[in-house]
């Protein structure tokens, strides 16, 4: 990558020259921009994120407010 | 102009109000000028349900009634004013549980025909949510195909509507500690037309009559829809095409386009929609257009259908309920293809003084002076390109009259429940955690969430609008669906940078942290089942009760006209949440009835409804009730902080 060098005035010390921006600069334009659910691919995977990701339904080790380890 | 001005809350919906006027197009703002509302039925108060009325139970004016004025207060069958307006009320449930549950039955249908293969141009874009849902649902998943499991999903889903005893299958998503409740109150839903059909039976002339129990009925029919019918429109819909994820769009007529082909996709359903964007962009039609005169085609949309091609590709979304018969006004409109919910049969008369060509494509829904095309769904694409194809041909028929607003705004919508868990704690650990946290630690007061439709009887936009405002910049984090995510999309509050601008301090600091919006759009009106879920994680994932009614949430409807939202309001509050209405209320004919629905709900369900006009007392009203939560959760106050040093540590283990 190539980075981007910026010139800014900084107090006491005059003009001097920082690291610019190093993301990707631009509105999310596009039906693809922002689709993250195409990151998983194989059914394992999908499967695997279920348990994690949306695991106050499918995870048996999940403790949230319903499966307190010691209940309320 | 000046009355003109006070329509709407957009100015280039005033000015379209304006050339209508000069066009003589008769539009919905003039017939409620000319025509109020019965004050009898407005308020519940009028029975049609027998050939010896329609019988009127009006309350006394101006004067407070008496025990025997109150006997007399009766139907010619003797019904008194509670059971009248128990009974209109849920019809009024029935009427919005059925439209919502046969979307979700019209989209279990070609869900079943696209995994047998027998709907070209239809299949199954989200694997993942087709596996959550045979887990929901006990399907096998094993190393059977997509399509196998999708066949089993898709039968599993019709049977919910025919279901004759037990419990809908799709209520086992809510927090255990509801499916109780809804248990021992004797609400849990048996089948979606079941529910339906016993409310319609119940409310026959002579049937039940006690306005408790007709209530109950409602309860039990609205959680059908929420929590079935609703639910399983939007999750079919999501493996079908696409779960929704962050993407720009844009809002308001000024989507319009002077020198392409306009088509505004009109209604509710994604099905026939989804192919009409599909064949837009094929080469041969924009090259079809061309030849026509026109740059290109541009597709925009109106009302739910709007938000859910937003939601799924960035489609432009040309306006909500009230202004859909000022689209047509700009002269600009080539077509607007309906199918069905919230559609003015006037869009046809309006369309006589202009070239707009009306095409109606449900056999469920027809529109004298309208073209139909019927949507077959065997056979999308076909009947896609007749309809694009006809709206291209149309595009030399304008008439010279054409005004487009200038009022585009820039949006994001996309915020599905797995979307926002995602957005939250990213692809290996998504959680609500950093939600419920920002709560706990009073940067996010509590969540609202805004919906509903525009009501002619109120300036439109402006209580959606000012309510919303009032929530965020009292660190009220908004989720929104429906013509409410539409209008605050117009005002620019689907934004980032809203949260700067509008927010309170805590709110906009998590907003900026997150880079979301300070309201969330969450989709189409079935789509409030995405708001059940989401509340659901909520509790799930810890620290804020055990229930959804111990959360620090509300919701309200602050310009609301169909039976759809009470509907929706009614398995909100059952689902324990205090839920407020704007415009008018359809039960203040009884006292009785409005107080079981308004207090004596809260001690059955945790939730209950409530009725501001105003919508800043309204949004005020869901704030206290926010506090109230956040009090008997032990986090109304801030805590002071303590910075733990290793000793401390130690002492505490």
């Amino acid at each position: 990558m190539e980075y981007k060098i910026e010139k800014m005035k900084a107090p006491g010390r005059g003009e001097v020259e920082i690291l610019g921006a190093t993301y990707e600069e631009g509105l999310p334009v596009g039906e693809e921009v922002g689709q993250w659910r195409q990151k998983l691919d194989s059914r394992e995977d999908k499967l695997k994120y279920l348990q994690n990701g949306e695991r106050y339904w499918y995870s048996d080790d999940w403790y949230g407010s319903e499966k307190r380890k010691n209940p309320a | 102009m000046a009355e003109a001005e006070q329509k709407s809350f957009d100015q280039g919906s005033n000015d379209l109000i304006e050339k209508a006027i000069k066009d003589e197009a008769n539009t919905a703002f003039d017939r409620a000028d000319t025509m109020k509302p019965c004050p009898i039925g407005s308020v519940g108060s009028c029975c049609k349900n027998c050939g010896m009325g329609p019988c009127r139970v009006p309350l006394p004016r101006g004067k407070e009634e008496t025990p025997e004025e109150k006997l007399k207060r009766r139907g010619i069958c003797g019904a008194t004013a509670e059971t009248i307006a128990a009974r209109n009320f849920i019809r009024m449930i029935a009427g919005g549980a059925s439209a919502h549950s046969d979307h979700g039955r019209g989209v279990a249908e070609l869900f079943i025909a696209a995994a047998k293969g027998e709907a070209p141009g239809y299949e199954i874009r989200d694997e993942q949510k087709l596996l959550q849902l045979a887990l929901d649902w006990g399907v096998e998943i094993g190393d059977r195909s997509n399509s196998e499991i999708a066949v089993e999903i898709g039968e599993k889903a019709l049977e919910e509507f025919g279901r004759q005893e037990g419990e809908i299958i799709t209520m086992r998503k809510a927090p255990l500690k509801r499916q109780e409740v809804w248990r021992t109150q004797g609400v849990a839903p048996r089948g979606i037309d079941r529910e339906v059909v016993e409310i319609m039976h119940r409310t026959h002339i002579g049937v039940d009559q006690d306005y408790q129990n007709l209530l109950k009925q409602g309860v039990r029919t609205a959680i059908a829809d929420g929590w079935g019918g609703s639910m399983i429109a939007t999750e079919l819909q999501d493996i079908l095409f696409g779960t929704p994820a962050p993407i720009l769009g844009k809002a308001n007529l000024g989507v319009l386009k002077e020198d392409e082909v306009n088509i505004i996709i009109h209604g509710h359903e994604p099905l026939l929609s989804e192919m009409i964007v599909a064949v837009s962009r094929e080469p041969e039609m924009v090259e079809l257009a061309k030849s026509k005169g026109a740059k290109g085609i541009n597709l925009a949309g109106m009302c739910c259908t709007a938000n859910e091609i937003l939601m799924r590709h960035g489609v432009g979304i040309a306006g909500n309920f009230l202004q859909q018969e000022l689209a047509i006004v700009t002269g600009a409109v080539d077509a607007m293809v309906v199918d069905v919910q919230c559609i003015f049969q006037s869009i046809a008369t309006v369309a006589e003084c202009y070239h707009t060509k009306i095409i109606t494509t449900s056999p469920k829904a027809k529109i004298p002076g309208a073209v139909h095309i019927e949507f077959d769904e065997h056979n999308a694409l076909k009947s896609a390109r007749e309809i694009v194809k006809a709206a291209v041909e149309n595009f030399p028929n304008r008439k010279g009259n054409v005004e487009i607003p200038d009022n585009e705004t820039d949006q994001i919508a996309g915020f599905s429940h797995e979307t926002i868990n995602y957005l939250l704690g990213g692809l290996f650990r998504s959680s609500y955690r950093p939600l419920n946290d920002n709560i706990i630690n009073g940067r996010i007061r509590g969540v609202a969430g805004v919906v509903g439709c525009n009501n002619a009887r109120y300036k439109h936009n402006e209580a959606h609008i000012a309510m919303v405002k009032e929530l965020i910049k009292n660190d009220v984090l908004v989720i929104t669906t429906g013509c409410n995510a539409i209008a605050c999309a117009e005002a620019g509050l689907l934004l980032p940078e809203a949260a700067a601008e509008f927010a309170g301090e805590g709110l906009a600091s998590v907003c900026e942290a997150v880079g979301i919006p300070p309201v969330l759009h969450m989709g189409s009106c079935v789509d409030n089942s995405r708001i059940l879920i989401a509340a659901t994680a909520m509790v799930k994932d810890g620290g804020l009760g055990d229930d959804i009614s111990d959360l620090p949430v509300a919701g309200a409807a602050p310009e609301w006209m169909s039976e759809k939202a009470i509907s929706i309001g009614q398995y909100f509050v059952a689902s324990g949440v205090f839920t407020v209405f704007g415009v008018t209320w359809p039960t203040l004919g009884s006292k009785e009835v409005t107080d079981f629905l308004f207090k004596e709900m809260e001690d059955m369900y945790g939730g209950m409804w409530g009725f501001e006009e105003d919508p800043i007392k309204a949004a005020h009203m869901m704030i206290d009730h926010i506090d109230k939560k956040r009090k008997a959760l032990g986090i109304d106050k801030a805590r002071e902080r303590v910075l733990y040093d290793m000793e401390m540590r130690r002492e505490l283990t």
